[in-house]
């Protein structure tokens, strides 16, 4: 087992838990023992992923941008960052649309089918809708005024807080910059030494990594499958053709829209890029949580492909609060699904009315736990989509919540590669060599 | 543009901001300006809050540990109490004076004071009070029957109003049957994290701050030199940030105004109409606090301080003031104050850091002054003649609830019920005045910070550590 390498460890972690999962549906007494003992430690795998998530943020930014040296170019880098961000996010929900369009998998829902889904996931629905409404009556600014903590403190005691964490290292970094060097030294040594430390505690977190994602597949198909297996796949049969057009949307981002994106504004190979963000695609996809796999993803990103770690303690943080291809794909995809299956048309401005939205909802709700959701009633309320239709599409949320997470991940993973080329910070015969690793 | 110094950036920015918000507000833009001006005030003051609590805590613990001897630690604690109390005693016979002499209260027509007077008693027969403070009883004069019926109905409170005034009210009611030492069992935290995780928490902040410096100046050199070097670090670090938001400070105290002046009213025809009501109780309390930041401190100051001319004094302030006024929250402008004491008036560090983070929580000296005016403006309303037996009641519980309600959020309003409720007064007045508290909050902000510094200018001069003013 030790000589094997990580991301075929996980892999056989997964298929491990996959092949447990299928075993308990047919063993009730079995599922008991699996939730009770084995899931746990699943459990325990996130947690501390996300324990150490906000040292890590805080550390190594603090320590990147005092690293940069100038702020002139913290900030040139900032509006690269932001604006690859949006241009990413847009692409996605475009996707998302046309294929949706093509495929029409909305026609494909029998009135019958689509009865008994709004009856089952109703409540679970009204429940979306609630902390969507509660979060509507805000002036346009909010998002800004949002990022700015109140108390430093606080912020850094809430793992949805991410965005505030970011500001203050920000702002610490920038600060220590302009203190005299021999006072600020001591302080940036802390910080220095901290880092190193949150870095050596991923390193001891991966190493039971195979082992949580074992458990975390094992008791999420146990989840799924419920008290009653065959009703869980008829539901999922009848969203197939639902799912297929979201997993195909997905695969074309990772297959087509980030290869060209690497390969026009990097040196790197998409093989290399890929090996060496393998790891942190599986964890996300096995964790569904882009905080949970931060830490994950910037020490790939930075010891396996090469990458400066003042681009990437700066891009991977805000791209795991704020850019989510994947998320916004599936609202693309989802939106105008609902749409079809209610039997409404959505003209071309209602359709970029949810192109708009969707990308505003992604930076607006940053940090809002469940996000996707709550985004996805954001949208439907813009183009007057009636948003009890989430109920809908339920049944294959939790799967496809890990396939989201996955592209969230590789899409942000991109994005610091492509800033770290521009920015001369990218060591590309480094990633050749360590990406396999 | 570039050269003009900060405190006049800021002041132009403050008049830019009512003047858009007067313009914005009569072509019909308030909607605009909340939306896309005033979110930058509220950025600028969470901005400003963020560093209050960790500038307090290295701060603190740099001073107190800059300290050579620490019983110098216990002899500076008195004397900055001591000086506290003193102000704050001051400003609430300033108060009294004022409205005494003016007698705002008195200008309101006769028959409705008579109204007043006449519902007041039948709310303390309700609640089984007894006579009325004075020993008069309008009640059972024949003169008054004639405005009973309409006394009985009194003003009718929106239920929103009441629902604000009970709270209050029960919160006045848990700080009053506390035991009397509970203030200082409050300061001492349960969990340290938490105290600096609330902004509210402050006096837990510097306890714990105290005993962390004091500890460190005990332990062995080697030891204490590295937490040392990099709480140094750490404090530089937090007071470049505060020089860098004031940098954009004139924008944000412009988007600050624009957004409270539009927040208060639809039309400037209303602002006035608010103030009209109430003139002569702003009139006087603005007068009062006037009075105590033009005449009082700088006569405390350049008396105590003679090289120390009045101008200088308000030209090495008036930065903190401005944000004083403008945030109307002395936590806010304690990182500009504590910039201004040190850098202006050239109180050492060590003093500074100890003296103004305090002087925030327990010294409010506006807040104590706005008390007084208030509730014998109030009790001037109802016909009701207080004695100075009685006035000296509201003297020493308005300082005493000044300490106790330091760590209580909006206290202002809550230590005036409990003034109220000590001289038998109806606390639901507080909604007579509730109208333009927002506006006069800011003047009061702007003495109880002036008050703070000049408490601790005074207190660097006692212990001949003024080098910049020194004769």
């Amino acid at each position: 087992m030790k000589k094997l390498a990580l991301h075929t460890q996980i892999l056989i972690g997964m298929a491990l838990g996959l092949a447990l999962g299928v075993v308990c549906i047919y063993s009730p007494g079995l599922s008991s023992f699996v939730v009770d003992f084995i899931k746990p430690v699943g459990t325990i795998f996130i947690r501390s992923l996300k324990m150490i998530a906000m040292p890590l943020v805080l550390a190594s930014l603090i320590i990147g941008v005092a690293n940069i040296g100038d702020i002139s170019k913290l900030s040139r880098m900032g509006g690269k960052t932001v604006a690859i961000f949006i241009i990413t996010t847009v692409i996605s929900i475009t996707i998302g649309l046309t294929l949706v369009a093509i495929m029409r998998p909305g026609d494909s829902l029998s009135e019958e089918t689509r009865m008994e889904l709004m009856s089952e996931f109703d409540a679970n629905a009204e429940n979306q809708i609630n902390v969507a409404s509660q979060l509507k009556p805000k002036g346009p600014l909010e998002p800004l005024v949002n990022m700015v903590p109140d108390n430093i403190f606080q912020a850094a005691t809430d793992n949805r807080a991410m965005l505030q964490i970011v500001f203050f290292a920000l702002i610490v970094g920038v600060a220590l910059l302009q203190v005299p060097k021999e006072k600020g030294a001591t302080v940036l040594s802390f910080f220095n030494g901290l880092n190193e430390v949150v870095i050596k505690i991923v390193e001891y977190i991966m190493m039971i990594a195979p082992y949580g994602v074992f458990a975390l597949i094992a008791s999420l198909i146990i989840e799924i499958a419920g008290d009653n297996p065959s009703r869980a796949w008829e539901l999922l049969q009848a969203l197939l053709w639902y799912s297929v057009t979201v997993v195909l949307g997905m695969l074309v981002m990772m297959a087509l829209i980030y290869p060209l994106l690497i390969k026009f504004f990097s040196k790197i190979k998409y093989l290399d890029f890929f090996k060496g963000i393998r790891p942190a695609m599986l964890l996300g996809f096995s964790t569904s949580s882009s905080t949970a796999t931060l830490p994950v993803t910037m020490d790939r990103v930075e010891k396996h492909l090469g990458v400066s770690e003042e681009v990437s303690s700066f891009v991977l943080p805000l791209g795991a609060t704020i850019n989510m291809n994947g998320t916004s794909l599936y609202q693309g995809v989802t939106a105008l699904f609902i749409a079809q299956a209610l039997g409404l048309e959505l003209s071309i401005s209602a359709q970029l009315t949810i192109v708009l939205t969707a990308t505003l909802a992604a930076v607006g709700t940053a940090g809002v736990p469940g996000a996707g959701m709550v985004m996805l009633v954001v949208v439907l309320e813009a183009v007057g989509i009636p948003t009890a239709g989430i109920a809908l599409i339920m049944a294959p949320e939790r799967i496809l919540d890990m396939i989201r997470t996955m592209v969230n991940i590789t899409g942000d993973a991109s994005v610091a590669v492509v800033v770290a080329s521009t920015e001369n910070a990218l060591d590309v015969d480094y990633a050749h060599q360590h990406s396999g690793e | 543009m570039k050269n003009l110094p900060l405190h006049v950036k800021i002041m132009i920015g403050l008049v830019l901001g009512v003047v858009w918000a007067f313009i914005s507000s009569s072509l019909g833009w308030n909607a605009f300006t909340i939306d896309w001006i005033d979110p930058f005030g509220t950025i600028f003051i969470r901005l400003l809050k963020f560093i209050a609590v960790p500038l307090v805590l290295f701060s603190i613990i740099n001073g107190v540990a800059g300290l050579s001897d620490v019983s110098r630690l216990g002899r500076l604690g008195g004397k900055t109490l001591l000086a506290y109390m003193g102000t704050t005693l001051l400003a609430v016979t300033v108060g009294l004076l004022f409205v005494n002499i003016i007698k705002p209260g008195t200008y309101m027509d006769e028959e409705q004071r008579i109204k007043n007077r006449l519902s007041y008693e039948i709310w303390l027969d309700d609640n089984n009070m007894g006579l009325a403070k004075d020993g008069r009883s309008f009640l059972s004069d024949p003169e008054y029957q004639q405005y009973l019926t309409e006394a009985q109905q009194g003003r009718e409170m929106t239920e929103a109003e009441r629902a604000n005034i009970e709270q209050m009210q029960s919160t006045a009611e848990a700080q009053k049957s506390a035991s009397p030492l509970q203030f200082i069992v409050d300061m001492v935290p349960e969990n340290i994290i938490l105290s600096i995780s609330s902004n509210q928490l402050m006096l837990q902040v510097i306890f714990f701050a105290i005993f962390f410096g004091i500890t460190l100046v005990l332990l062995p050199k080697e030891q204490s030199e590295p937490v040392m070097a990099f709480v140094q670090g750490i404090n530089g670090v937090f007071l470049k940030m505060v020089e860098l938001v004031m940098q954009a400070a004139p924008f944000f105290v412009f988007a600050l105004l624009a957004g409270i002046v539009a927040k208060m009213a639809d039309t400037p025809a209303e602002v006035f109409e608010l103030f009209l009501g109430l003139g002569s109780y702003a009139l006087t309390l603005t007068a009062g606090l006037a009075f105590v930041v033009f005449v009082l401190y700088p006569f405390i100051i350049t008396s105590f301080i003679p090289k120390l001319t009045y101008r200088e004094f308000f030209r090495n302030m008036s930065p903190a003031q401005f944000l004083a006024f403008s945030t109307s929250s002395s936590a806010a402008t304690l990182p500009v104050t504590m910039e201004c004491v040190e850098d202006n008036m050239g109180v050492p560090r060590s003093i500074s850091s100890f003296v103004l983070p305090i002087g925030a929580t327990v010294n409010m000296d506006g807040t104590s002054l706005h008390q007084a005016v208030a509730v014998i403006f109030m009790a001037q309303l109802h016909m009701i003649d207080l004695t100075i037996g009685q006035q000296l009641v509201i003297v020493l519980t308005a300082s005493l609830a000044s300490i106790g309600a330091a760590a209580v959020p909006s206290a202002g309003l809550i230590m005036m019920i409990i003034v109220l409720q000590s001289v038998g007064l109806n606390p639901a007045w507080i909604a007579i005045i509730f109208p333009i508290d927002r506006p006069l909050d800011m003047f009061r902000t702007v003495v109880n910070v002036s008050g703070d510094a000049t408490v601790s200018t005074l207190i660097a001069k006692s212990e001949g550590e003024l080098q910049k003013y020194v004769d």
